[in-house]
């Protein structure tokens, strides 16, 4: 769920502004210096963040019934990693603003620190670490989406919670709140997300070994056994 | 192409420079969080309302689309103003000032997104992007932004068509069945995206492309006349809230 636009103090918005700068500077760094040693990598980004603004307009069943959509940063930093995510999380944030009126321009930097920065190094944290104890990659994928999903919203929680102390108990009963209000919508839709990455990595693997190897996902030699066809998803999808 | 996109296309305001929307939208917005709720926002918005519906010619039906997603997440996140977490009156209960930060917040809110999508609802995001070069953005940060934006809409639109083959074969008659043609979408997106950046890699280089997307910008000039007469209305805005601050309180 993004911060929308004004909701913010102009204090908290320009300081959540100056917390994101560091890490969106720091992809950018990387990203810049990537396409400028391989110019086609600049289509290869464009694709990456487009991927990554559909995946987010995705509707998502809920438990409860309902439908919303996944934030995609759990997909997104497993398969882009998370400073590149930094990047590409902003332009899709700036995209949503001004195409969808979700989110906002003042509450950009809260937006991107939660959902491009903390989601993703979180999500990859763990995806990382569960990998790194041979966990099998359809579980360390769940884990992975279900963190960056919940951390999001957990930054999301603080964030309002700072803007808007309870009268009665100060910042921690204005978290709980908060907390209270995402924990039953958001756990169930974690929960989705997870599921939701593990299908769409799976069809991946199935299909897309090239890209996964490319993108260091998949190790080389698993993927050496097969070259990707892009229309092998496609079918499978329909 | 998106709902706002498209008419920004076809506003009436298109010719004009983004600078001279910029000022206008963006210093609305800034006035609207920075002026007290009352009655700084709420002039804030009638003015916004007033210049969109106005000389901006945004029809008011796709106004309302745009605008009722901002609002609902606004009533949504407002209704938590109007309980307090312990206290005497027990561990919930209803907050003293809940209503007036409530209303206060909703008016802050309603006013800067309509700032915002004035400014959308007028600018093209292609007349904006390749302009972000001369404002300092790097380039090929713009142009990643560019390919971004393009192949959205592409993206969007097979996503769209994938999702109709799928219903038609009843890939969403069951919950599972609904779970596997959404894991099937997703994985899609990710192919065609990849597949058309390597296509549109192929075609670039065949035009000796050399890692600079050279786009045609429609020629604009920003309008002294209209950027004064915006800083005027804003500044008219600040003195009459100062001026109407204590009498209205």
């Amino acid at each position: 769920m993004h911060i929308a636009e004004g909701f913010l103090p102009p204090v908290h918005a320009v300081a959540w502004g100056v917390a994101s700068a560091p890490f969106v500077v720091h992809g950018a760094r990387s990203l810049i210096r990537e396409v400028r040693e391989h110019p086609e990598s600049t289509l290869l980004m464009g694709a990456s963040g487009a991927f990554t603004f559909v995946l987010s307009a995705l509707k998502l069943p809920s438990v409860t019934g309902s439908c919303s959509h996944p934030t995609g940063t759990g997909l997104g930093a497993i398969l882009f990693r998370p400073p590149v995510m930094a990047v590409l999380g902003t332009i899709t944030l700036l995209f949503q603003a001004l195409l969808l009126a979700h989110g906002g321009l003042t509450t950009l930097g809260a937006n991107v620190f939660s959902m491009a920065i903390v989601g993703p190094w979180a999500g990859y944290g763990v995806y990382r670490l569960l990998r790194r104890f041979d966990v099998p990659l359809m579980v360390a994928v769940f884990f992975g989406a279900f963190v960056a999903d919940l951390s999001t919203y957990c930054v999301t929680s603080v964030q309002l919670a700072l803007a808007f102390p309870d009268p009665g108990s100060g910042f921690w009963g204005a978290l709980g709140k908060f907390g209270s209000i995402f924990a039953v919508t958001q756990i169930p839709l974690a929960v989705s997300e997870g599921l939701l990455t593990v299908l769409v990595m799976r069809m991946l693997v199935q299909s897309s070994k090239g890209e996964l190897t490319r993108l260091g996902v998949l190790v080389t030699s698993v993927a050496g056994r097969r070259t990707a066809q892009p229309a092998d998803a496609e079918a499978v999808a329909r | 192409m998106l709902p706002i996109d498209a008419a920004a296309h076809s506003s009436r305001w298109r010719r004009r420079h983004p600078v001279d929307k910029a000022v206008l939208g963006l210093g609305l917005t800034v006035l609207a969080i920075s002026l007290p709720p009352w009655p700084g926002a709420a002039l804030v918005l009638v003015t916004a309302l007033a210049v969109l519906l106005g000389p901006a010619g945004v029809p008011g039906r796709r106004l309302w689309r745009a605008y009722r997603v901002p609002l609902g997440f606004c009533v949504t996140g407002a209704l938590t103003l109007l309980v307090r977490v312990g206290g005497p009156g027990g561990f919930v209960s209803w907050a003293g000032d809940g209503p007036l930060r409530a209303g206060e917040l909703l008016l802050r809110t309603s006013a800067a997104s309509l700032g915002v999508l004035l400014f959308a609802f007028t600018t093209p995001m292609s007349d904006l992007l390749p302009r972000l070069v001369r404002a300092g953005v790097p380039a090929p940060l713009v142009d990643v932004a560019l390919v971004t934006y393009r192949m959205s809409f592409l993206l969007l639109d097979s996503v769209r068509r994938v999702r109709e083959a799928q219903a038609a074969r009843l890939g969403h008659t069951t919950r599972a069945a609904t779970w596997r043609s959404l894991g099937g979408l997703g994985a899609t997106a990710f192919v065609r995206s990849f597949d058309r950046a390597a296509r549109l890699q192929t075609g670039l280089a065949g035009r000796g492309y050399d890692g600079t997307l050279r786009v045609l910008v429609p020629e604009a000039r920003v309008s002294a006349r209209f950027t004064a007469a915006s800083v005027a209305l804003l500044a008219t805005l600040v003195a009459l809230t100062f001026v109407l601050e204590r009498p209205l309180s």
